[in-house]
């Protein structure tokens, strides 16, 4: 494992990982890129007496997991699962109470925000209300290029080439997100997260919020970004079925633990866990109702 | 029961659902489906006589012999909440946070002329009938103690307190999580009297009823039986947003209907999805209208499939 401690610039193998030379479709043996090690995460309610201090609430009770390079995960689960803290701890936007998270060999639980630069410009999210993640009174162009002016990175010609990558026109530079459809805010908001070329690009329940038939798209893009880009994908989600499109892998976490984990296929086939048979039943199909 | 003949929502110069026909027999499941932007939240929200000001509706709609479009406010209020009512999408702000559940599932009782006392005792009824564990309780707390799946069941004994004849449930089950959606799904299918159920869910949709609408650009393209119509889609938009529904098996392409919605008043003249259409043809600048091939050949068949296509699948 490579280390690039501190000096970001002067690591351009790793900033255009995924570019073809390291990930290309013969990869037999892949290392570990995200290493989640018994993690756990207690959040305190805020108090409602004098006396005693709030209760406690266990989000993550001690989760591991491990993302290889070039892969496509699936996290499932529903509201209060535990998913969304998991998520957060991954991209180190909250720190666990105890456990690891390892980033290509390098801890990233706990570290203050100036030692993780790195982390910040390999691995990029994609949130699922394009609406409220992009900043209404920011340009494109200027919502594209800011994760490039944040790392001190020139912008150049990068927009015009990330907006054509997620198939919208050069001319959507100089307009404004409410300007755009809600499938088109997300093809914006991916164009963000790739500007820095990040290795692992996580989405957090990306096509929730969106029209069946923009879904898609939607995901179509993100399947195909993946491919050309050789990204690891972390993708989130309620869905199985959307998961079971995507992603090689799953893990399913249901109150606060990872219930299920494995071949996507393989989980959704023979489900394993009551939790995970309650969660495909529940899940309404056209082809088992018509 | 309930008959829409010609529905027409505007506003200003904007017409934006157009000349909607349909029925709702007693008993009857009715699922309107479409994208976001083709005018279904509209559609159901001048049958309540809910628009926003400045939007009007137009045609008529009779539910059990009385008019619910183009009657004053007065009257209206008289038919909102007893005759139909709704269930909305989002239950944490069409709840008040500042009262009691019991008490918002009396209040629409009260308002309907019922004595205060019977209401509160009907209320604890309801909350029990709309399955929420310890209705006495649940009774006197606040929206914000509750989850949103109790808070929906909240809604749903709202709507069912005064015996509505038609419920209108608007994506009610968009914002849970699904093995709460499955088991709020079962009950609007146990209590409904007769439902009109707006979603973009297909899926949804084909569990719960049994005849469906497609909207598309403020215009019903089809209708019909609701395996008829999923089976065997004859309207292109229908065969689109059916396709698309179906998750492919990885590392293969999602079918996916070109472009996006447009705008209100952006849609194309003529056949309102012409210009997402890989079968537009010239002809395709006239408005088909909804018709029933079954009804117009030589032998009628008429199990109501409908659709608005000059270039129908199949």
């Amino acid at each position: 494992m490579p280390s690039h401690a501190g000096t970001p610039a002067a690591d351009p193998a790793r900033i255009t990982a995924g570019a073809p030379a390291t990930a290309g479709a013969a990869d037999p043996v892949r290392e570990p890129l995200i290493e989640v090690r018994d993690l756990t995460r207690v959040y305190r309610r805020p108090r409602t007496s004098l006396t005693r201090p709030g209760e406690a609430v266990h989000a993550l009770k001690g989760v591991s997991l491990t993302v290889h390079r070039g892969e496509r995960f699936g996290i499932v689960g529903e509201s209060g699962s535990g998913k969304s803290t998991l998520l957060r701890l991954i991209c180190a936007l909250d720190r666990p109470t105890s456990g690891s998270v390892a980033f290509a060999g390098r801890e990233v639980a706990g570290l203050p925000e100036r030692s993780l630069r790195f982390l910040r410009r390999s691995l990029q999210i994609v949130f699922q209300d394009p609406m409220s993640s992009l900043d209404p009174r920011m340009r494109v162009r200027d919502l594209v290029a800011e994760p490039l002016v944040a790392l001190g990175e020139p912008v150049g010609g990068r927009v015009a080439e990330l907006l054509d990558a997620v198939g919208l026109p050069a001319s959507a530079a100089g307009r404004y997100p409410h300007q755009f459809s809600g499938g088109q805010r997300q093809r914006i908001a991916i164009a963000r997260a790739l500007a820095p070329r990040p290795e692992v690009l996580v989405a957090d329940e990306p096509v929730s919020a969106l029209d069946v038939s923009v879904r898609g798209q939607i995901l179509n893009l993100l399947a195909d970004l993946a491919d050309e880009l050789g990204l690891t994908l972390v993708f989130v989600s309620h869905d199985l079925a959307v998961v079971r499109h995507l992603c090689e892998s799953v893990a399913v976490v249901h109150d606060g633990l990872i219930v299920e984990s494995g071949p996507v296929d393989d989980v959704w086939e023979a489900p394993g866990h009551p939790y995970t048979r309650a969660l495909l039943a529940a899940v309404p199909t056209l082809e088992g109702l018509l | 029961m309930l008959t829409v003949e010609g529905l027409s929502v505007r506003a200003d110069d904007l017409e934006l659902v157009r000349e909607v026909s349909f029925g709702i027999g007693p008993g009857e499941r009715v699922g309107l489906i479409g994208e976001s932007g083709s005018g279904k939240s509209l559609t159901a929200l001048a049958l309540m006589g809910l628009l926003p000001d400045g939007v009007t509706a137009s045609g008529t709609a009779r539910l059990g012999g009385r008019d619910l479009v183009g009657v004053p406010e007065r009257r209206l209020k008289d038919l909102r909440g007893r005759t139909v009512s709704m269930v909305f999408q989002e239950p944490m702000t069409a709840l008040n946070p500042l009262m009691r559940v019991g008490a918002q599932v009396a209040e629409v009782m009260t308002l309907h002329g019922v004595a205060a006392g019977r209401a509160r005792e009907r209320a604890a009824e309801l909350l029990g009938r709309v399955r929420l564990p310890d209705p006495e309780r649940i009774a006197r707390s606040y929206p914000h103690q509750l989850s949103g799946g109790q808070r929906q069941r909240v809604m749903l004994a709202i709507a069912l307190a005064n015996e509505p004849d038609l419920l209108i449930c608007d994506e009610p089950t968009t914002a849970l999580d699904v093995t709460v959606q499955k088991q709020m799904l079962e009950l609007i299918a146990e209590v409904a009297p007769a439902l009109l159920f707006i979603t973009h869910d297909l899926a949804v949709v084909a569990s719960l009823c049994e005849r469906v609408l497609v909207m598309y650009g403020g215009r019903v393209v089809e209708s019909g039986p609701l395996r008829e119509v999923f089976k065997h889609p004859r309207h292109r938009y229908t065969e689109g947003l059916l396709a698309a529904s179906r998750l492919a098996p990885r590392g293969t392409r999602l079918a996916t209907i070109p472009g996006a919605v447009p705008a209100a008043g952006r849609f194309p003249g003529g056949c309102v999805f012409r210009d997402r259409c890989a079968h537009a043809t010239e002809t395709c600048a006239t408005a088909p209208a909804l018709t029933d091939p079954d009804l117009t050949g030589p032998e009628p068949r008429g199990d109501g499939h409908a659709f608005a296509c000059w270039h129908p699948r199949r």
